[in-house]
């Protein structure tokens, strides 16, 4: 039996008919063809899964896609606006956070969701935002200085604004 | 680090693949999705050791999959590690058996038009076992007469017998080892145990294969290794190799767990060629967890010095559980003499290494390649020594490491070279006022529930496996370096980047050579069909032999193009030099002296187009003959919690002699990445078994192979990096490797900071807050005080 409902990824409705244990990474990478979302374990242990839901960081290998109808996903592939890196892609290329790259797209989510609520960040709250995502390359410090360095750089343009 | 200033060496870059990977457009052997392709399954064994008796596919047919028995794949015995040469080669391997000898072992394989599907036709199988006794230890294995793991080997050609499970053994002897040992006024022996650790790379391996209809195959794997993987597909479904093209894909992480083809890669390639068409398997972690591991090692190590500190001789004996199969031990067997003997002067030594087979998963090279396993207990051995004689570890380690004009042999002993550049005196000199050695503590003089500890360790890689003389094992890189009409240029080799800057300082060294701005350097896409042999990205070789090659032909290309721009400036081509012009974003070519006397790349490359001259265009394979020491230097120091066991890290300063440093974020990357996995390796990290179940303890679930993440690592300002400031007179405009040598003396380092804070010397590794809290009371038993870890307030019931 499938479930009619409408996820809003990026700011785009898709309605879809999905089956009850359909998980919402599956459809994202397979349905939707949004192959930023990673598969690493399967069991919400390593994270690569990130997205957010409504603004929270979720593993969306432990989400049943019915679950999130109606409410607003934000995949890796939603931070570019008209050609411009979000300041956290940036900020993970210019400080080397980024190695082999496959654990890249859920970091920078999980890092998105900190520094939407919490613009200032310390080093401890950076490292228990990430403490979910697992990089085998990096050993997370270049991680940690660029969601610094984003940190800095939101601000900033946040005062230019104002 | 060398003192030269450079357009762009030793300058950072947003990295060439960078904006891809942020954006979620990098594609990985996960993301390949092609027209009308089925989903594979692997059968994997339940069983540590049986036989197939019967096997009933017909529920999987039903449903309509595709499958793939032991029968149906070539039974021929091959290699998975093509890297060393034939007739160094063991051959245990095939594609599928009937005969499984580990839990996970494939056995048999379904495909069927969606994974589901597949996932369903494979619970169809039916399987009756014979079960066989199975091994899980090193004793057990070796007391075994008959149902051996393999009860046939083939070294190259040649059927070997194998008896207790015996895989291979190796000797290296060096002078008179009797006659040093009797020399010495000191000896200290041990013996060390180092884990069995998980890769735990973050994209589980996987491959997509498409047959071609001129009978040829496409594939799109996880691997370290396009060209080895495309001869041994070839070789195995007969093929010829014009018509198998390997795909260079970026892989979520390999840590040497690619270096070999995975079995995954071969049963895609057989299911595809059954099914006719194109095929995807992706492995789960659980499989993955089963399908590779690193070597762990167990061994004695002896070493006689005088009462100066100069070694006299000294003694190794290693036995290595290689798993249910040989991923090349023998050559695993000779880099642990070679990284012991690279380390330190030894006059006279004796190595002996035991490989054994045990059915569980089978071990392969993992950063380092025996190195952290070696160095571990090299360097606990040095400190140890030391301390017998009063001497600095420090000045120990100076007045004795193989430095400067020595000869070395850290890839095993068929592959010797001269050391040209040396700043391990640098290192440990500049680290050790980094991280204040001269105040560290004194272990005896702590009291109370947390120790502090600061702890020395240095070791080095080698920078690939070239040598004046080839030895065992082959190192070459082929590349195509070609100036496009527009004043760009194009890269073209099958060398990979596993993410830490190779191609990226491959470009870096074109865009100098050539006087061109970095963004007018690309790397081409490669496969098998369009590129010349490249032995794989491994052994620390991506910068010096790899980028060297590249190096190298790109100076064939400027030949050409220089001549046609005297043919234009009419100046001879010696007198042209070149510069980038970035504000124009262009080459330019100028007669030195007479800088208004010049022309750009492009119009150069224009006007040899519209003339018919042609293309500066060169092709070419180029091997180093020498692999030169990438040295460095850890200094750890650690909090321990003497009622809890816990290991907290402090501060790290690490040091490394890379020759020139390329790119300095990326390099800095390697070391803070090597330190992560290597205190993983030394706190953390293994892989057991269960005897009963023949079952990983982990049960392959990820909940339960532990790792360090981001909350047990020191913040950043706590992490130094310095580099030596050297230059390798062999290398790529100085340059030397990076990678593995940011490993291999992490573990031994984290040890020694918790002997300086405990007191107490641990041998085997990981050290887990248990060990720790067993050691230190079984210390305060023998001192006659009260055992830690029982608060003092409570009363004994």
């Amino acid at each position: 039996m499938k479930t009619a409902i409408t996820l809003n990824v990026n700011g785009k409705e898709y309605p879809l008919e999905v089956k009850a244990n359909e998980i919402l990474l599956n459809v994202l990478r397979d349905r939707l063809g949004l192959m930023g979302t990673k598969y690493g374990c399967g069991i919400g242990e390593c994270g690569d899964c990130t997205v957010l839901l409504d603004g929270k960081a979720i593993l969306s290998c432990q989400s049943l896609a019915f679950t999130a109808d109606g409410k607003k996903i934000t995949t890796i592939e939603g931070l570019e606006h008209n050609g411009s890196l979000h300041p956290l892609q940036q900020a993970f290329i210019d400080e080397g956070a980024v190695q082999c790259g496959y654990c890249t797209p859920g970091m920078i989510l999980s890092a998105k969701a900190l520094l939407d609520t919490k613009p200032d960040p310390s080093d401890q709250e950076i490292k228990q935002a990430i403490r979910g995502n697992f990089c085998r390359c990096t050993g997370y410090t270049n991680i940690i200085r660029a969601i610094k360095t984003a940190s800095e750089k939101i601000k900033d343009q946040g005062r230019k604004q104002t | 680090m060398s003192d030269k200033t450079y357009y762009f060496l030793g300058k950072d870059f947003p990295r060439k693949e960078g904006r891809a990977r942020v954006t979620g457009r990098e594609v990985y052997p996960s993301d390949v999705v092609l027209p009308g392709m089925l989903y594979g399954k692997i059968l994997r064994s339940p069983r540590p050791h049986a036989r197939i008796k019967s096997i009933d596919f017909s529920g999987a047919q039903k449903l309509g999959a595709v499958v793939l028995a032991p029968n149906d794949t070539p039974q021929e015995f091959f290699n998975v590690r093509q890297v060393s040469v034939p007739r160094s080669t063991y051959k245990d391997w095939r594609i599928l058996s009937d005969h499984v000898r580990q839990v996970g072992d494939p056995y048999a394989a379904v495909a069927a038009e969606t994974e589901e599907l597949a996932e369903q036709a494979a619970e169809a199988v039916q399987v009756e076992w014979e079960l066989l006794p199975a091994y899980f230890s090193i004793e057990e294995a070796m007391a075994a007469e008959d149902n051996l793991i393999h009860d046939k080997v083939y070294l190259q050609d040649k059927e070997i017998p194998i008896q207790n499970n015996i895989a291979c053994t190796r000797e290296v002897t060096e002078g008179d080892v009797d006659k040093g040992f009797a020399e010495a006024e000191v000896i200290v022996e041990n013996e060390f145990v180092t884990p069995r650790v998980y890769h735990c790379q973050v994209e589980p391996r996987g491959c997509t294969c498409r047959p071609e209809p001129d009978g040829g195959i496409t594939v799109w794997p996880s691997t370290q290794a396009l060209h080895n993987t495309r001869i041994l597909l070839g070789q195995l479904f007969d093929i010829p190799l014009n018509k198998v093209n390997v795909i260079r894909i970026t892989g979520g992480g390999h840590f040497g767990s690619g270096i070999h083809t995975n079995p995954v890669i071969l049963i895609t390639v057989a299911l595809a060629l059954k099914a006719g068409k194109p095929v995807k398997i992706l492995q789960s972690r659980e499989e993955d967890l089963y399908d590779h591991c690193r070597y762990p090692t167990r061994y004695t190590l002896k070493i006689g010095a005088k009462k100066d500190g100069t070694l006299t001789a000294g003694q190794m004996k290693a036995w290595v559980d290689i798993g249910s199969h040989h991923v090349q031990a023998l050559a695993f067997l000779g880099v642990l003499a070679g990284w012991w003997h690279s380390l330190y002067r030894l006059p006279n030594m004796r190595y002996q290494g035991v490989a054994v087979y045990t059915n569980k998963a089978p071990t392969c090279a993992m950063q380092g390649y025996g190195a952290p396993q070696v160095t571990f207990g090299v360097e606990t051995t040095m400190t140890i020594l030391a301390e017998k004689l009063n001497l600095d570890p420090i000045e120990l380690r100076a007045n004795n490491y193989v430095g400067l004009g020595e000869i070395f042999w850290g890839q095993g002993p068929t592959i010797r070279s001269l050391i040209h550049s040396d700043g391990v005196k640098e290192l440990l000199y500049t680290g050790a006022e980094k991280i204040g050695w001269d105040k560290r503590p004194d272990p005896k003089a702590q009291s109370g529930r947390l120790r502090r500890g600061i702890g020395v360790a240095r070791g080095f890689h080698t920078s690939g496996t070239g040598a004046p003389v080839p030895g065992e094992v082959k190192d070459f890189t082929t590349v195509q370096v070609k100036v496009n009409e527009d004043g760009s240029i194009d890269i073209l080799t099958a060398l990979m980047d596993h993410g830490g800057g190779t191609l990226d300082a491959a470009a870096k060294l074109v865009a100098e050579e050539f006087g061109v701005p970095f963004d007018k350097v690309g790397i081409s896409p490669a496969d098998t069909r369009s590129t010349g042999y490249d032995v794989c990205t491994h052994a620390t070789r991506g910068v010096y032999c790899g980028a060297g090659a590249v190096l190298d032909v790109a100076q064939d290309t400027k030949k050409i193009l220089l001549d046609y721009a005297s043919r234009i400036l009419n100046a001879p081509a010696d007198s042209l030099k070149t510069r980038p012009d970035e504000a124009e974003n262009e080459g330019i070519i100028y007669v030195e002296g007479m800088p208004e006397k010049n022309i750009t790349i492009r119009e150069v490359a224009q006007t040899a187009m519209n003339n018919d001259w042609g293309t500066a265009i060169s092709a070419r394979s180029v091997r180093k003959v020498n692999c030169p020491p990438a040295y460095t230097t850890f200094f750890v120091e650690v909090e321990v919690d003497m009622e809890t066991g816990m290991v907290r890290i402090l501060r790290v300063v690490a040091g490394s002699d890379a020759g020139t440093v390329i790119n300095p974020a990326l390099a800095k990357g390697q070391l803070e990445g090597g330190f992560y996995r290597g205190a993983g390796m030394a706190l953390l990290e293994d892989t057991d078994y269960d005897p009963k179940t023949g079952q990983l303890t982990n049960r392959g679930l990820l909940t339960d192979y532990k790792m360090l993440g981001a909350v047990d690592l020191p913040d950043p300002e706590k992490f130094e990096i310095f580099f030596a400031h050297t230059y390798e007179p062999t290398g790529p405009m100085g340059a030397k490797g990076i990678g593995e040598a940011a490993l291999n003396p992490v573990p031994a380092a984290v040890a020694a900071a918790i002997h300086n804070a405990t007191g107490i010397w641990f041998t085997k590794l990981p050290i887990l807050p248990e060990d720790i809290l067993r050691a230190v009371r079984e210390e305060r038993k023998r001192d006659g005080k009260k055992a830690p870890g029982k608060p003092q307030a409570v009363p004994e019931r």
